[in-house]
């Protein structure tokens, strides 16, 4: 059976919005500000398959990757009705372990095997390991935290015990973290509930077909986008910073072939793994291939698996962009996946000149703070990421101050923060003149200072701090960031990768890249 | 001197208007009668339309009151005439106008981009000053500081000045020194902690600064209107559904932001009322975008909304908005899905049957399916082109591989399924269930969609309320006086009476500010309010302060979420305490009964159920009270038609609503 395209729009329309009120439920029932707060955090429905038919607007970051972590829990564990998994096992289809993500089949009447699943995926402030937030400097997996290959975390509707304790046996915050995963259980409750209702108004082979249909509509709309695009192999290096031990700058290439609305996008030749955290995993390097592709399309094209179908990415493993274990990769989801982006653009920025935008800040600036509050007698772990400004594009200057490509995170409002843990913002400003000049000059950084009113363990993890964001058709490049320790009025300067102790009194101070300008003044 | 409020017939005159972009609506109660004007708006000085209106109406009489919902704030900011506002904020933060969330909102935009702050940078001026989350104050503001910042404010030429610190709802001292000394320069002062004294420092700065933005343009016209208008009370529509008087609608005029929509809400409210029905879904479907609300005993209120992106934390009725109208243009899309909206062909060219542009619309495909008389359209004022809706409708015929009435079927199917959504959105993924609720239908196209999305969503009852144009002149005029007032307070499991003493400052102000409007205490309503999550969640739910109040808690978070966590400690984040004084409502006019079988004007060949029939179509007008008829038919009248679907049973109550019930 085929859809017409009034009933494919119907069900289009009806099937995302389930994937957008699992994401409406989990942001408001919350408890870690990362979620509540910064809703890092993200929803999609699945097929009987396992593949996924719609993802509601969330991070980008989590678009290519949920799919690999559902497809790991389906093949490990057979799941039953009323059985929840859970996993964040980066080398069993996880990105970074604060990622954990949970999914849920979805039975209907007269089946045996699950007709859909639901999954959401939600950034946990922290997840053990060796400094709280689980973003540290880091060396190899088993540092990052606590690691969850596919499990049963509810089994017949009745929770396993084991699994619960174990995980808050191995994180900070135990509160926090069990709040949290109540918000994820019940989004997850409220997909499930919504399929079912759907399945009885439409009939069962009407919303399979339309699952089916809905990929192929996605991959119709993809082609048509590429196919607008000259045949030719376009290439493209870009680097990272460092790994934060000293490995200095970190060689990512791709070479994207377009021939009559297929790419090939081949990462070959990007460098060898690292040592440090800023490995990515397949999944990872996935998502930046998703998002940019997603970008390229003029119809909103729905986010499902079907948008890769015309795209095939070669990513070499053992390397960056394809880790193997025990890598360390707490950096990949945050840094590396946005120097994917700006390398895969510097490569389409020849494909179409007039549209692509330079190089934004590249770089989510990723601030934890952790240790113990002894005013409200508790622990406390902080994570933050901080924006910077977008690249300039034919036409627009870029804007300054907000987040790009594979994160869309809100900050934490000054006053919620204040509240909530022992630290005072000092500033949260515009770093003025930070953009990169051009024809259309590049988005400022940001300035954002924290005072720590205890003794705190801080970790910053951040990109461009020695090598700037690009700009293009003699666009200037954006600033870099920098990091800054100021104890007793000092100012010392942290590298772009640090953990770091800080004393009562102490400021950390993050400035953040500006994005790159484009075009010749 | 004015002729006395008790005119000839010894009652005062009550008067409800509403300025739309295209029409002004006037309504007046005069001994007991209900009067209507309707004129062209005059949008470059909406008093002329105005002044023009009342005139008509009561001649050289004078109003007791006037209530009016004004579009002066609303076009100030969506078209950007507000003024240059100077904002004073901490030092270090003076970016955060611009800085926002950090967000964006299109994710997958090559080009980000965001609304231009209110406020350009030169403007911003950094305050020495800095108070703590519990209140204290870890920076003292000086006398020196302010007497800078004063020489800053006096030189900055700015038009209106917005003053907000962080934290200054735990401790205001700081806004109120700088209000303090701001004050003699004889500018509008908007001040945080008095506008919105609620945490949450970027959305209370957004709030203060779009009032700063459209104050000095509202005290000018508000200023105009009390010097030339002929009534004793001036009251302004907010748009939370309550009317405050005209010295609080100068002072904050960002609450009447979206003072039209709240007053139609209000206006379908009393109607429904007459008829029975304290639950409903508004359905109001224009030219360009379709409004729904859901009114279950009481307007549903939300804190948050985004008038032209700026984010403004005052309490305003729940309307949700989807870009799906009469003019919204079809097209076959390159994956081969058919999309209607959210581009709309506007007023200009319109609908191709208009016979101005070629592109095909939902009006075309009404056009097509018969849900519309081309002769009849406005009255006959307006000519259709049915062969130019057929011609633009075949281009999607074409792609379909289908017929010509597929393919209207085919656009009237989404958009009907994209306002579906939009339902279901504020009933189920509220914990609603839309089916007992009854569907109101608006709009120059909402009578004519509403049987068939009510059929969608299994909403049994539809209401076409008589004189559907009026709604919001009609809110207007039975809009109670009220404001809601609020406090941050983030108390851990309080007490119920701990709560009751926390309330006493906001009754306090309530009172005051009642009497000033000249309402006695006797006729005060209040109903305190808390905002509560459980503690360590940030997003709260409303309920009432009673003594059972966490049991309420509960339940809400139960029916709104999916679970309850009884054994969580439980935080009472902010007071809100509503007050308001009901002042007058309007019984509406019996309609005479019919006097024999209403005989149809015409018949019209329309796609009914799937198959192009004969249907009959009735005037309007000319139904008596208890008329019975069975659906399918068309219903026209002045301003809009109507679809009764078959298996749809109308009937026609004492006041003109029609009500159309499925069959079993």
């Amino acid at each position: 059976m085929k859809l017409d395209p009034v009933t494919l729009e119907v069900m289009n329309s009806r099937l995302a919005a389930i994937a957008e009120e699992m994401g409406v439920v989990l942001g408001q029932t919350g408890y870690s500000p990362n979620i509540k707060e910064r809703r890092d955090f993200s929803c999609a429905l699945f097929d009987g398959s396992g593949e996924m038919v719609a993802q509601a607007a969330h991070l980008p970051v989590h678009l290519g990757s949920t799919p690999l972590s559902v497809r790991a829990a389906i093949q490990r564990l057979e799941l039953g009705p009323g059985d929840v998994a859970a996993v964040n096992d980066p080398f069993a289809g996880g990105t970074h372990l604060p990622d954990l993500t949970l999914v849920e089949p979805v039975f209907i009447r007269g089946r045996r095997a699950p007709f859909a699943y639901v999954a959401n995926r939600a950034h946990h402030a922290d997840i053990g390991g060796m400094a709280p937030g689980s973003m540290a400097l880091s060396r190899e997996i088993y540092q990052e935290g606590f690691r969850l290959p596919p499990v049963k975390l509810i089994a017949a509707g009745q929770p396993v015990r084991d699994i619960f304790e174990l995980f808050f046996a191995n994180t900070r915050v135990r509160q926090e973290r069990e709040g949290d995963l109540r918000a994820q259980i019940g989004a997850l409750t409220v997909g499930r509930r919504r399929v079912v209702d759907l399945v009885r108004s439409q009939g069962a082979s009407l919303v399979g077909t339309a699952m089916e249909e809905l990929k192929s509509y996605s991959g119709r709309l993809m082609k048509a986008a590429l196919s607008k695009l000259k045949d030719g192999t376009y290439a493209a290096e870009d680097f990272l910073d460092d790994d934060g031990f000293g490995c200095g700058p970190i060689r990512l290439c791709v070479a994207i072939q377009m021939k009559r609305g297929r790419a090939r996008v081949d990462f070959t030749g990007s460098a060898p793994q690292v040592s440090g955290p800023v490995n990515a995993n397949y999944a990872i390097t996935l998502s930046a291939v998703f998002y940019v592709m997603k970008c390229l399309g003029a119809e909103a094209v729905p986010p499902n698996e079907g948008l890769m179908r015309a795209v095939k990415v070669i990513a070499p493993a053992g390397t960056i962009v394809n880790a193997n274990e025990p890598a360390a990769v707490a950096g990949g989801n945050v840094e590396t996946s946005q120097r994917l982006v700006d390398v895969l653009f510097r490569a389409l920025a020849r494909a179409a000149p007039d549209r692509i935008p330079a190089a934004s800040s590249g770089s989510m600036s990723n601030l934890t703070i952790g240790g113990y509050d002894t005013s409200r007698g508790r622990g406390f772990t902080y994570y933050e990421t901080i924006a910077g400004g977008a690249g300039a594009a034919p036409g627009f200057d870029g804007a300054s101050g907000i987040h790009t490509h594979m994160t869309n995170t809100l900050n934490t409002p000054i006053e919620a923060l204040e509240a909530y843990y022992p630290m005072r913002v000092t500033q949260y400003g515009i770093r003025a003149g930070s953009g990169g000049k051009g024809k259309f000059t590049g988005g400022d950084g940001l300035i954002r200072e924290l005072e720590c009113l205890v003794e705190s363990d801080v970790s910053v993890l951040s990109e461009r701090r020695v090598l700037a964001p690009y700009g293009l058709y003699g666009g200037g490049e954006g600033k870099r960031g920098a990091n800054y320790l100021i104890r007793s009025g000092r100012r010392h300067t942290l590298p772009g990768k640090a953990s770091v102790r800080l004393a009562p009194g102490d400021h950390i101070r993050i400035e953040t890249p500006g994005g790159g300008g484009w075009g010749r003044r | 001197m004015a002729a006395s409020p008790r005119s000839a017939d010894n009652r005062p005159i009550v008067i409800g208007i509403d300025t739309g972009g295209t029409f002004t609506d006037v309504v007046a109660v005069i001994n007991r009668e209900l009067k209507v004007h309707k004129l062209p708006s005059t949008p470059h000085d909406p008093a002329i339309a105005v002044l023009e209106g009342v005139r008509a109406l009561i001649g050289p009489r004078t109003a007791q009151t006037l209530t009016y919902s004004s579009t002066v704030a609303t076009n100030a900011l969506l078209q950007r005439r507000g003024a240059r506002v100077a904002l004073f904020t901490n030092a270090g933060f003076e970016d955060l106008i611009e800085i926002g969330r950090q967000n964006r909102t299109d994710i997958y935009a090559l080009a980000p981009a965001r609304p231009q702050p209110l406020v350009e940078r030169a403007m911003r001026f950094g305050v020495a000053q800095r108070t703590l989350f519990d209140g204290q104050i870890a920076l003292e503001l000086t006398r020196t500081e302010l007497g800078r910042i004063a020489r800053l404010a006096q030189r900055s030429r700015a038009q209106s000045f917005a003053i907000c610190l962080l934290h200054s709802y735990a401790n205001p001292s700081g806004e109120q020194a700088l209000a303090q000394s701001l004050k003699e320069l004889g500018r509008p002062l908007s001040v945080s902690h008095l506008i919105l004294p609620e945490y949450r420092e970027f959305e209370r700065l957004s709030t203060t600064v779009v009032n700063a933005y459209v104050a000095p343009l509202m005290v000018e016209h508000l200023g105009r209107l009390e010097r030339e208008l002929p009534a004793h009370r001036l009251r302004i529509m907010q748009s939370d559904g309550h009317a405050i008087g005209v010295e609080l609608a100068r002072q904050e005029p960002v609450r009447t932001i979206l003072s039209g929509p709240a007053a139609g809400v209000i206006g379908a409210a009393t109607l429904a009322r007459s008829f029975g029905v304290d639950r409903f879904i508004t359905f109001d479907m224009g030219g360009t975008s379709t409004d729904v609300s859901l009114f279950d005993r009481r307007a549903n209120i939300r804190s948050l909304s985004y008038p032209a992106g700026y984010p403004v934390r005052t309490p305003v009725i729940d309307i949700h908005t989807v870009g799906a109208g009469g003019g919204s243009l079809a097209r076959i899309d390159e994956g081969g899905s058919l999309k209607v909206g959210p581009e709309s062909a506007g007023a200009d060219p319109g609908p191709a049957c208009y016979g101005r542009g070629g592109d095909p619309t939902v009006t075309d495909a009404d056009l097509v399916a018969g849900r519309l008389m081309a002769a009849n359209f406005l009255g006959g004022r307006m000519r259709l082109y049915p062969q130019n809706a057929e011609r633009a409708l075949g281009r999607i015929a074409r792609a379909m591989k289908c017929g010509l009435d597929n393919a209207a079927r085919g656009v009237i199917r989404v958009v009907n399924a994209n306002m579906a959504r939009a339902v279901r959105l504020i009933t189920v993924e509220r914990g609603f269930d839309p089916r007992d609720f009854a569907l109101l239908a608006f709009g120059g196209a909402g009578p004519m969609h509403a049987c068939e999305l009510a059929a969608e969503l299994g909403i049994r009852r539809v209401i076409l309320p008589s004189n559907p144009g009026l709604a919001c002149a009609y809110g207007a005029l039975n809009a109670a006086l009220g404001r809601e007032y609020s406090l941050t307070v983030r108390r851990t499991a309080p007490s119920y009476d701990e709560l009751k003493k926390l309330m006493r400052p906001l009754m306090t102000r309530a009172r005051r500010e009642m009497a000033a409007q000249g309402v006695r205490s006797s006729q005060v309503e209040n109903q305190p309010w808390l905002d509560v999550r459980y503690r360590g969640q940030s997003f709260e739910l409303k309920v009432a302060l009673t003594p059972h109040f966490l049991e309420d808690f509960h339940r809400a978070h139960e029916r709104t979420f999916g679970y309850a966590a009884r054994d969580a400690v439980v935080e009472v984040v902010n007071l809100r305490l509503e007050a308001r004084a009901g002042e007058y409502e309007h019984r509406p006019v019996r309609i005479r009964r019919a006097a024999r079988r209403p005989e149809p004007i015409g018949r019209i060949s329309a796609i009914a159920q799937g198959r192009r029939r004969t249907i009959p179509v009735f005037e309007r007008d000319h139904l008596g009270a208890a008329t019975r008829l069975q659906g399918p038919m068309l219903l026209v009248e002045l301003s809009a038609t109507a679809y009764v679907a078959p298996g749809f049973t109308m009937r026609v109550d004492d006041f003109g609503n029609i009500h159309l019930e499925a069959g079993a």
